[in-house]
């Protein structure tokens, strides 16, 4: 199974103030809250890491049924990050997710696997408003993602 | 408090965080943040923190968890209220 998740930098910037003291403890686990403190840019870590999060929490609720708001439990734990690419794991209960992610100046778009070898399988297209795919849906994606100005397919 | 009161007090942060919409409007018990409201989920941390201010309480995570729709926030706050 693949997921996706797409943060606009632009609109992540407007809505979400992270530095907001409690902010980071209730969504981020020590290790996590480590590497924001250490990045160079801590703001993308913090965009980088969420989309990790929620990429891998698509799957998990599909395949489980379950819906809950427990970022904490989405833990990262492996991360290799270039200026342009990251590639990561994300764990939860019993379950372990490869992730992969571009990280654009204006956009992080994160993938999600079970299985590693499904990564570079998987394509994507990302159209920016206005320029949206209107039917998107009767292309039959894997998993959508929309936020801000862009919206991200997986097939 | 009763249930009434707490959604009283939550109507203003819910709305800080959700598009204008129908479902904003007719805000009750059964109301989804993110299905209903379509809040971004990144803000569904900040309206934790400020129940927690507005109501003087700590929200653990296993409480947090809960807390995709009105009637939960309800259930949680009640709880921590009435412990303290």
């Amino acid at each position: 199974m693949i997921g996706n998740d797409i943060v606009d930098l632009e609109l992540a910037k407007i809505e979400s103030n992270w530095r907001r003291p409690g902010y980071l403890n209730k969504i981020f686990t020590s290790f996590e809250q480590k590497l924001i403190n250490e990045a160079k840019n801590p703001t993308l870590m913090v965009w980088l890491l969420w989309s990790m999060k929620e990429a891998s929490y698509k799957i998990y609720a599909t395949k489980t049924g379950i819906r809950s708001f427990a970022p904490t439990q989405l833990a990262c734990e492996s991360l290799n990050l270039n200026t342009s690419q990251a590639e990561g794991t994300i764990h939860i209960k019993n379950e372990l997710f490869y992730t992969k992610s571009e990280i654009k100046p204006s956009f992080i778009h994160s993938l999600a696997a079970t299985k590693r070898v499904d990564l570079p399988k998987i394509s994507t297209a990302i159209y920016t408003h206005p320029n949206w795919l209107i039917n998107y849906k009767t292309t039959g994606p894997k998993c959508v993602s929309h936020h801000g100005k862009y919206l991200a397919l997986i097939y | 408090m009763n249930k009434e009161e707490i959604i009283n007090r939550l109507k203003p942060i819910i709305s800080t965080y959700a598009p204008a919409s129908e479902a904003l409007d007719e805000i009750n018990e059964e109301t989804d943040f993110i299905k209903d409201l379509k809040i971004n989920s990144a803000n569904l941390v900040d309206i934790i923190l400020d129940v927690e201010e507005e109501f003087n309480i700590e929200i653990d995570n296993a409480s947090m968890e809960k807390m995709l729709t009105v009637k939960a926030s309800i259930e949680v706050i009640l709880s921590k209220i009435t412990k303290e």
